[in-house]
């Protein structure tokens, strides 16, 4: 099954929210389990991105391409970036893939190509 | 509410420290005591964000009070990312100011070296979102960086203003024998010149080497004393006027205008609003300057110049310390140094001693308002103080 990144709906305003939070922000109804989850769209719009060379070390690479983009829907996130000339406004499309690993645990989360 | 005097100040050396993280905190603390001439206190707050996960040791304020020999005085830590210090403070003002305690101690200490860089990069990134930052390798240089390329794009921010940024802040260094980087730089040695790509290599692009303040273990201190206590003090009568602090989302890209700073905006008003001063009236500020990029926006965002503007001043040499608006005098995060827990506290450190006339050759002339913003997590927790000369 291909992995997904949800974004958290409120079930009584509608408001879409990533990442997860405990209360709306759109009406702050406070209740538990007060959103439907659903996933994020793959494509999007880079907003503004990074090459950083300072990795923490259990990246194991000397450098990584970090970016936001704003998805299909609105939405906005952060994740990594294989682009080689990346560009502001450029099409992006994520995929969900492992993108931190320490020795006992991975992490999935997206990682953008151009589109 | 009652008003709130600084008594007393105290710091050390910002650098590489082989002493016990309690004894960084306990030096300043002691220093401030003799400034003041006092000797028993009502309460300690230790201001500190990394003493569990980098030194291995919690409870850092219980160690600190009785290092001091002040027990049975309460003490606790503030521990709130790097906008810790002004936290602490904030917490001080708030016991004085309400009457529950007299003299408050506020002391802020870090001591990072104890870690490699990148260790200590990973420690402060452990403030992002654990889940949708953090796992990907976002660090506070990424959250810099990604937030400088958009405002170049939109305000027309270059390299240059960046490394002017650089330079001011590590000559005005060179004047503070308490500061980490004692080198002074040249934008041709950090930009222009062949060698530039060397000497001043990315760290996280559009951000380089020298955009970034240095890795620093230290302290400082203050004492918040009742007005009562501060008249019976043979001090200059500084009085802390105004705290605002204010919050933003974890996540930097849940925020509507990615190139708005909102809670720095926001503390800052707050800050002005309780002291009745305005922006306008400051004569010297210490702000938050992690990354360069940061005294250009927050010199917009708390209302000294207007938003998109602040390169614009800098170009002007209006924020050096011979200009009208004198922006970290004391060398900033960038030129003193940064050691996380202690920098807020540092701040005020540098303003009382810029009113009280006791800040030597970086001295601005007849200061008499001066304020601090203290910038935590990527701006979603921030601390803003003004500080007022009275007598």
């Amino acid at each position: 099954m291909a992995r997904e990144i949800y974004a958290y709906k409120c079930r009584k305003c509608g408001h879409l929210h990533y990442p997860f939070r405990m209360v709306c922000k759109g009406c702050r109804q406070n209740d538990f389990f007060a959103f439907d989850i659903v996933p994020l769209p793959k494509n999007g719009k880079l907003l503004t991105f990074t090459r950083v060379y300072n990795l923490p070390a259990e990246f194991e690479v000397p450098t990584l391409g970090l970016g936001m983009v704003e998805l299909a829907n609105g939405l906005r996130i952060t994740g990594q970036l294989e682009v080689d000339d990346p560009q502001i406004g450029m099409a992006v499309r994520g995929d969900v893939k492992v993108v931190r690993k320490t020795a006992y645990e991975k992490f999935y989360g997206m990682v953008f190509t151009a589109a | 509410m009652r008003e709130v005097y600084v008594a007393g100040i105290g710091i050390t050396t910002f650098t590489r420290l082989e002493y016990p993280l309690s004894e960084i905190a306990a030096y300043p603390a002691m220093m401030a005591l003799k400034d003041a001439g006092i000797t028993d206190v009502d309460h300690l707050y230790v201001a500190n964000m990394g003493s569990a996960r980098v030194n291995h040791q919690t409870a850092l304020a219980s160690a600190v009070v009785d290092s001091l020999s002040l027990t049975p005085a309460g003490a606790a830590v503030v521990e709130n990312g790097p906008a810790s210090g002004a936290s602490a403070i904030k917490a001080g003002f708030a016991a004085v100011a309400s009457g529950m305690h007299d003299v408050v101690l506020v002391t802020g200490a870090e001591r990072m070296r104890e870690v490699n860089n990148l260790e200590a990069t990973d420690f402060i990134a452990t403030l992002t979102h654990p889940l949708a930052e953090y796992i990907y390798g976002v660090t506070l240089p990424s959250h810099a960086a990604m937030f400088t390329r958009l405002y170049m794009e939109k305000y027309g921010v270059t390299e240059r203003h960046l490394a002017m940024v650089a330079v001011k802040n590590q000559n005005n260094a060179m004047l503070n024998e308490f500061a980490h980087l004692h080198q002074p730089i040249t934008i041709e040695g950090i930009l222009d010149s062949p060698e530039a790509m060397t000497n001043n290599p990315y760290v996280a692009e559009p951000l380089r080497f020298f955009d970034a303040c240095p890795v620093s273990d230290g302290g400082a201190a203050v004492i918040l004393v009742s007005e009562d206590v501060a008249k019976t003090i043979d001090r200059p009568l500084v009085r802390l006027a105004g705290i605002g602090q204010a919050t933003d989302t974890h996540a930097v890209h849940e925020r509507e205008e990615p190139t708005d700073l909102l809670a720095v905006r926001r503390a800052a008003a707050q800050s002005f609003e309780m002291a009745g001063l305005t922006p306008q009236e400051v004569d010297v500020a210490e702000l938050h300057d992690a990354f360069t990029i940061l005294e250009i926006v927050e010199s917009e965002e708390v209302g000294f110049f207007p938003k998109g503007e602040g390169h614009i001043a800098l170009e002007k040499g209006e924020t050096a310390l011979d200009g009208s608006l004198p922006i970290n005098p004391s060398g900033g995060l960038k030129g003193k140094g940064h050691p996380v827990g202690a920098t807020g506290v540092a701040q005020a450190h540098e303003i009382v001693a810029q009113l009280r006339g006791e800040a030597g050759d970086r001295q601005v002339e007849g200061a008499r308002v001066g304020f601090t913003c203290n910038f935590g997590g990527f701006g979603n927790n921030v601390v803003c103080l003004t500080f007022v000369r009275e007598d």
